[in-house]
């Protein structure tokens, strides 16, 4: 079965910056070895059927704003969590798709899923690592994760 | 002035597709579904030209749509455009079997926007080149 690959998830990342977020190539992704450290804002699509997993992004606070900033043309203190919301769960939405598109025919992808985590947790039991991709965007961290459900094999 | 119907339920999506058609000398209508897209196409007159429309969404998905439109007469001089991260080979036929005209997929550039409008004959080539 093919699973994503980290590569797969940067040439992915790399083409929604370009498309959404940075098309000047000015302020690209900038993949890191270092743990972005406690994500503030958490988005994610589910993946089910042939394939089960999910595809989680998170953001510090400040990265998530800016995200909004940028894919709503806002200046960044005009951003509300209404916003940011709507500009992460559609940033997943299209990553998540495109690496649905990297799974076996017969998968589903669901609508986006945004939380605020204020505690520090993070966790999904039921599913393991495949593949994460982290970074940062003007200095701010960001990681992308792919997720399979323990049960998917 | 040409008329486009924009239909995703992020706002942040509907917002680029604004600017781009916008700037291809559209006047652009939003919905955020299927059901408020058919609801919106009640109120409107003339017809939009094309409707540009997401996939996954809540209440009324664009396959839905695209499936409601067909099937009345009245709007089949509307062109039906899908724009979504739905890449599966299997789905692109269902949406093109179901009425769509064109398919684009996420993410996109304004320039794959302007050309499958142009090859539409909605908007001259070379538009955004």
């Amino acid at each position: 079965m093919t699973t994503p690959t980290i590569d797969d998830l940067q040439a992915i990342t790399e083409q929604v910056w370009l498309s959404y977020l940075d098309p000047e190539g000015i302020t690209p992704f900038l993949p890191s070895e270092e743990s972005p450290g406690m994500p503030c804002v958490l988005a994610t699509v589910s993946v089910t059927g042939a394939w089960d997993g999910h595809v989680v992004m998170t953001f510090s606070q400040k990265a998530s704003r800016l995200s909004a900033s940028a894919l709503l043309g806002m200046e960044e203190e005009e951003v509300s969590i209404d916003d940011i919301a709507d500009a992460v769960g559609e940033l997943v939405n299209v990553i998540g798709g495109n690496v649905k598109s990297l799974l076996p025919d017969g998968s589903l992808l669901s609508l986006p899923h945004v939380a605020t985590i204020d505690e520090g947790v993070n966790k999904w039991p039921a599913a393991v690592e495949v593949c994460r991709l982290q970074g940062s965007w003007q200095n701010e961290p960001i990681a992308i994760t792919v997720l399979t459900s323990k049960s998917s094999g | 002035m040409p008329t486009a119907l924009v239909i995703d339920d992020s706002r942040a999506m509907r917002l680029i597709l604004r600017r781009i058609v916008t700037q291809l000398g559209f006047e652009v209508h939003e919905a955020g579904n299927g059901r408020e897209a058919l609801e919106l196409l009640e109120t409107l007159d003339p017809m939009p030209q094309v409707a540009l429309i997401d996939w996954n969404m809540p209440e009324m998905n664009g396959l839905e749509f695209v499936t409601a439109v067909r099937s009345q007469e009245r709007f089949r001089r509307m062109t039906l455009m899908m724009v979504t991260t739905e890449s599966e080979h299997g789905q692109i036929v269902r949406a093109l079997a179901a009425g769509a005209h064109e398919y684009v997929i996420k993410p996109f550039t304004p320039e794959a926007i302007a050309e499958k409008l142009a090859l539409l004959g909605l908007v001259p080539s070379g538009t955004m080149s």
